[in-house]
């Protein structure tokens, strides 16, 4: 039907806009004083603010979304190619639209019910009234069935109204709409068509300045009312705090739940590995089930063996101890002493329990933790150093490959035992369960 | 008179105590919420110190239940289940962040409400045991900070955990006869086998997440309970002229300034993390094996301790830190008579004290040692 889309979508358009202009010039020059919202809310108030508020909440904020996306559509389409913005608005814009269908209820309930209010009530007014239901249900409609008009009408409606504008009218992008689109777009010329005749011409009239201008209290002088003035400026006061406060967490919240919630969601959802990912991170865990096996595998070695072989005689030296895990499973350090024989040192710090270094440099360790040095022949601590006590010397014994003991030392006292030079180079050190009893 | 006599008197003052510390008639909403009001004057800012301690601790709660679904306590997996949630779950780093950056707020928030709270003279009747649930709680959160410390199982929380406990156990050379064993078995109850292991990580675990908050929760009732029902102390020494209605207009103060707290926490979370401040030897998975790695020290809340304790014998500090414990138990009865002046300047030295021992702790000691 192509004469019926060009008289809605072309003649219509530029009708209801011509009309509208002259017509509100007109009557805003010539009957000032209806160039209002003819406000009853001195009729009736309680039902209004339930109607009143929502509706203008959300329809306001719905429009300001339609003019960006119709100004600047190509910032639009940017900001929507991400994803959590794209669901945040199209939430959003179907959220809004549900609080504008609720005021509009509260509203026309209140035009139906209230018996003052009806006495100012003319056709206009429920004619104007069903139009917006009828055209916010058509958009919450859309919102549903046809989701992400958000971005689809980057390419098909804002083209349309940018032809208009430019006066080379173009259906191309429209006339393939679905109906509830096409008649979405009939209503709101229909609507603009109706602002000089109806009380929709207030919205010429929004009092920006009461944004920038400093609140004003209403303090009455008369004797009577004095004393609950100073009352009535903490509430209001109280008030302004609250409303505040709640704007700024409303704010927080949806920059919130734009940037985090569908993060924490993800939180509880768990990450999703890939392979790779995945065989690296059992592989670490594996090492350090290992790692902890081998711990234990240590301990009950300890607890059922006499003897725990600490290395060969061969592979200790003077300046690099090597550790090893005693019988009460404290670190403990072996080193060789210039007459070729172990030395057996604990290396559990006396101060506080640190791990002393391996690295014997003129003769001392050092427990990097609050820098004390110990010499390894007699285990004494530096005179400056917090540790006071010196490190134990740990008793071992000297084996041959057959497990005949050739040389021992208790820990104290004097070496039992002579070793040979051939027995030297295969000589094994272990540490005995006895000297550690004894 | 008999024995029997005074001892109806005795239990008739301890039930006139309790009855004026917990006045039943003033126990309902409307006194507590509606009717209370808060000072206004020079030092009105001490009232919020409290509350922003309380937000630290509310943040801890969430941030510790969301780590809680990923932390696995023991030796082998406890650091790669910390790396898990900081490298591959969504926002696991930032809320671990949260976690850390919230806990020094907390302690730093409840040091300070402590020291402002002496110094605005908050323990006079009928408030005593508010001050000592006070102070309990602050033992709580310390404790909070060094069972937390050990969970992540890395070089720095292993060898910080063993410093510590030894040093617990050192105390016991100082006490006389029966108590002389006691340090030693608390640490071995604590440490529950020879070395700091497994089940030492599964203590403080349950240390951490669950009788700690148990016991934290149930003394912040009480002691929040108190604050409503006695109402804000007077705080100054003159009665000051104005006063504000707690509800709603300080609570959207106080409301107001934790969203400011959020703000900050948030953004340093997100920048810097708390672990940035180490090296990274110290963050490596602890090797039982291995030599402890230089560097160890604790939280940056224990230096005012920790370096003291580096510097002098074990046996000052010792008897330092017994005394300050029980002044600050008994503070409600030893400065009954001192004036708000005398309290703000013992609290002012206090605060220089802490602030020059947490900043400068390091430089002191090398300064002195070397």
């Amino acid at each position: 039907m192509p004469a019926l889309d060009n008289f809605f979508l072309i003649a219509l358009p530029y009708l209801a806009v011509v009309i509208c202009l002259v017509g509100s010039y007109y009557r805003i020059k010539t009957r000032p004083m209806t160039y209002s919202a003819l406000s009853s809310q001195f009729l009736e108030s309680k039902g209004l603010m339930w109607g009143s508020l929502p509706w203008h909440i959300g329809i306001i904020t719905i429009i300001a979304a339609h003019f960006i996306a119709f100004l600047v559509p190509g910032l639009w389409q940017a900001l929507l190619s991400n994803q959590t913005v794209l669901l945040f608005v199209e939430a959003a814009g179907l959220g809004l639209s549900l609080l504008c269908l609720f005021g509009l209820a509260a509203l026309l309930l209140r035009r139906f019910t209230s018996e003052k209010v009806q006495s100012v009530t003319s056709q206009m007014d429920l004619v104007v009234l069903l139009v917006l239901l009828l055209q916010v249900a058509l958009g919450a409609h859309i919102a549903v069935s046809l989701s992400w008009g958000a971005l689809w009408s980057v390419g098909t409606t804002v083209p349309y109204l940018w032809s208009l504008l430019s006066f080379t009218p173009d259906l191309s992008m429209v006339q393939d709409l679905p109906l509830a689109v096409k008649a979405h777009i009939v209503l709101a010329w229909v609507l603009i068509l109706l602002v000089p005749f109806s009380r929709l011409i207030h919205m010429f009239a929004v009092p920006l300045e009461y944004i920038g201008r400093p609140w004003q209290n209403v303090v009455w002088v008369s004797d009577r009312r004095k004393e609950a003035a100073p009352q009535a400026f903490v509430e209001g006061e109280a008030r302004r705090y609250f409303v505040k406060g709640g704007l700024a967490a409303v704010f927080g919240l949806s920059l919130l739940s734009v940037g985090v919630f569908d993060k924490i969601f993800r939180f509880f959802f768990g990450p999703r590995l890939t392979a790779h990912q995945e065989t690296e991170l059992m592989t670490t865990r594996l090492s350090r089930l290992e790692a902890t096996s081998s711990q234990r595998k240590l301990e009950l070695e300890r607890q059922e063996n006499d003897y725990i072989l600490v290395g060969s005689l061969a592979e200790l030296n003077s300046e690099r101890g090597k550790y090893f895990i005693d019988y009460t499973m404290m670190p403990a350090l072996a080193f060789k002493t210039a007459e070729g024989l172990p030395l057996l040192i604990s290396a559990k710090c006396t101060h506080l329990g640190c791990t002393v270094g391996a690295d014997a440099v003129d003769g001392k360790i050092l427990c990097p933790c609050h820098i004390s040095y110990f010499s390894i022949d007699t285990g004494m601590p530096n005179a400056d150093s917090p540790a006071k006590t010196p490190l134990p010397h740990l008793g071992w014994v000297l084996m041959d490959t057959r497990g005949n003991q050739l040389v021992s030392y208790s820990g104290k006292g004097a070496v039992k035992g002579t070793l040979s030079e051939a027995q030297r180079a295969s000589a094994r050190v272990y540490i005995a369960k006895a000297h550690q009893i004894g | 008179m008999t024995r029997d006599n005074s001892s109806t008197s005795k239990t008739a003052n301890t039930l006139s105590f309790i009855a004026d510390r917990f006045p039943l008639e003033k126990m309902n909403l409307e006194h507590m919420l509606a009717h209370k009001e808060v000072p206004v004057h020079k030092m009105s800012w001490g009232y919020y110190t409290g509350g922003m301690t309380m937000f630290f601790f509310m943040i801890q709660i969430i941030t510790g239940l969301f780590l809680l679904f990923y932390y696995q306590p023991t030796v082998s997996d406890a650091n790669l289940s910390v790396e898990y949630i900081t490298k591959y779950v969504s926002v696991g780093g930032l809320i671990r962040n949260m976690h850390a950056w919230s806990a020094s707020g907390m302690i730093l928030f409840a040091v300070v409400h402590l020291i402002t709270a002496f110094a605005m003279k908050s323990f006079e009747k009928p408030r005593e045991l508010t001050w000592i649930m006070g102070v309990l709680l602050l033992i709580i959160t310390f404790t909070f900070g060094f069972t937390g410390y050990l969970l992540p199982w890395n070089q720095i929380a292993v060898n910080a955990t063993k410093v510590g406990l030894q040093s617990v156990e050192d105390i016991g050379q100082y006490l006389p006869g029966m108590l002389h064993e006691v340090p030693r078995i608390l640490r071995e109850t604590f440490q529950g086998e020879a070395s700091v292991g497994q089940s030492t990580l599964g203590r403080f675990y349950a240390l951490h997440v669950v009788l700690l908050p148990l016991a934290l929760a149930g003394l912040l009732g009480i002691h929040l309970l108190q604050v409503q029902v006695h109402g804000m102390s007077q705080g100054v020494d003159e009665k000051p002229k104005k006063q504000e209605r707690f509800f709603p207009v300080f609570l959207f103060k106080d409301l107001t300034l934790w969203g400011f707290l959020f703000f900050i926490l948030f953004t340093l979370s997100l920048c810097i993390p708390f672990e940035s401040f180490l090296p990274f030897p110290l963050l490596a998975p602890y090797d039982a094996m291995g030599a402890t790695p230089p560097g160890i020290k604790p939280e940056w809340y224990f230096f005012f301790v920790y370096y003291p304790l580096e510097l002098l014998p074990f046996w000052v500090i010792l008897l330092a830190s017994g005394l300050i414990g029980a002044v600050l138990i008994l503070t409600p009865w030893i400065f009954k008579g001192s004036s708000r002046k005398t309290l703000t300047f013992i609290a002012t030295a206090v605060s220089l004290y802490l602030l020059i021992m947490t900043l400068f702790g390091e430089q002191i000691y090398h300064l002195l040692k070397h």
